[in-house]
């Protein structure tokens, strides 16, 4: 089996398990549309519009519904000591925390994709200047949060406190994916040109390439024993 | 360098820094010119840059032998990363409180989101992400490694966040010591930062000194070979 057959088969193993229990997808999706129908009511739409400050909820809805599942990528396999037998199975390190990293990928893209079509539904968003660079910028978002939240899971992992560990570490170090997730979302949003964001999405792009880069150098030195 | 050497430099280093620390305080009230813009406020810079210098320093101390851990896996690297971030840690506390003490007479505000500031906070938290990892964990060796990655990935993040940063607009000041046409700071001012900057290495190399020969101690203690009273 290849490098590529090997992180293949992680991921279809990850998202058959997925599709089977549906546990954490469940609770993504029902994060998304329950934080939409709180932040509805936590505006005064006579005072904001929802338009305004919609970029920065979508952007957060994802970072903590993204946090609920990414948490859990290595809780099911913790048990009967699943996880050692991966680890033990001839597939390189990184090569498990690409398949890991995809999967987790896979599932909060899903989930981001669900939390802009929740705000077209509840709050009237209206998409802007061009879909398709929105959905490239969410992606890029999403890559960069599941590297990070991938490596810094099987940490937390790693110690008595759990995924409570988690935002610790990854928010940190997550002020790049922010910084140009929202600004490039909200500027779209608002019906600005392509060429005027195009810029801050390539940063966005180096930023996750960045981080996927390092998690699979170092995500070795974590699951040893 | 045997422990009991490296207790006593650390001892004679750090308390020739405090004695340093003494004079920096004499000479930035009494001895150097006040600043004619900022006034008098202008003064806790001397307590503030060699501050973030120091946990700059002793970040960059604790990245390094980080990583160098992982690939030698020689325990006194580890030992190394642990004194150097626990001495990065409260530098780091020094500048983030005498930064905004400065920021509310000179900027008219506590806290903005300025790039330096901004690298500081979040510096502080991944140092101190650093120690819930070590601390939190079951295994004591997989907890060197996993707070070892920790270091690492701060280490290669943190010049990407602040380059993010940075392209909002700066409010800190321009750099006025490290620029290419040489310093632009008065002679006095100059030499004050200077007896500053060499003060507040020294403490925290002594520091560092001490917390590693202890760590050293410990080590030696835990071992089973000389655990015959355990």
């Amino acid at each position: 089996m290849g490098y590529f057959g090997q992180i293949q088969a992680i991921v279809w193993k990850d998202l058959l398990l997925e599709f089977r229990t549906r546990e954490r997808l469940a609770v993504m999706g029902a994060f998304a549309v329950l934080a939409a129908i709180l932040f509805d009511f936590s505006m005064d739409k006579t005072v904001v519009r929802p338009q305004d400050i919609a970029a920065g909820l979508i952007w957060m809805t994802i970072v903590f519904g993204g946090l609920l599942g990414v948490g859990r990528t290595f809780h099911l396999e913790a048990q009967d000591g699943a996880f050692q037998g991966i680890l033990l199975s001839p597939v390189p390190k990184d090569a498990v925390f690409l398949g890991k990293t995809l999967s987790n990928f896979i599932l909060l893209y899903a989930m981001a994709l669900l939390v802009v079509a929740t705000f077209m539904l509840f709050l009237g968003l209206e998409l802007g200047s061009s879909p398709g660079v929105l959905a490239l910028t969410l992606a890029f978002g999403a890559l960069g949060f599941v590297a990070l939240g991938t490596l810094f899971a099987a940490v937390s992992a790693g110690t008595s406190m759990g995924e409570s560990l988690l935002p610790v570490l990854v928010f940190p170090l997550l002020v790049p994916m922010v910084i140009y997730g929202t600004s490039v979302t909200s500027r779209l949003l608002g019906g600005r040109p392509v060429s005027e964001v195009i810029g801050n999405v390539r940063m966005l792009a180096a930023f996750s390439i960045t981080v996927l880069f390092l998690g699979a150098v170092l995500f070795r030195f974590v699951v040893e024993e | 360098m045997s422990d009991r050497g490296m207790r006593r430099a650390g001892t004679v280093l750090a308390l020739l820094g405090l004695v340093g620390v003494g004079i920096v305080y004499w000479m930035s009230f009494f001895w150097v010119s006040t600043e004619i813009r900022q006034g008098i406020a202008q003064r806790i810079f001397y307590v503030h840059a060699p501050a973030a210098w120091t946990s700059f320093l002793a970040f960059g101390i604790a990245a390094l032998t980080s990583a160098m851990y992982l690939w030698l896996r020689d325990e006194r690297l580890d030992r190394a990363a642990l004194s150097a971030a626990e001495g990065g840690l409260a530098f780091a506390t020094i500048m983030i409180t005498t930064g905004p003490l400065w920021g509310k007479i000179a900027w008219g505000t506590y806290w903005t989101w300025e790039p330096r500031l901004t690298l500081t906070l979040l510096l502080w938290f991944v140092m101190f992400g650093y120690f819930m990892v070590r601390s939190a964990s079951e295994n004591p060796d997989k907890g060197k490694r996993m707070a070892a990655v920790v270091a690492i990935m701060g280490a290669c993040l943190i010049p990407f966040i602040h380059l993010s940063v940075i392209l909002f607009r700066s409010l800190h000041p321009e750099p006025v010591v490290v620029k290419p046409d040489g310093p632009s700071l008065p002679a006095d001012m100059l030499t004050t930062l200077m007896v500053s900057l060499g003060a507040f290495t020294l403490v925290f190399l002594g520091l560092f000194l001490l917390r590693y020969s202890l760590e050293n101690m410990r080590a030696e203690l835990d071992a089973p070979s000389t655990g015959t009273a355990r």
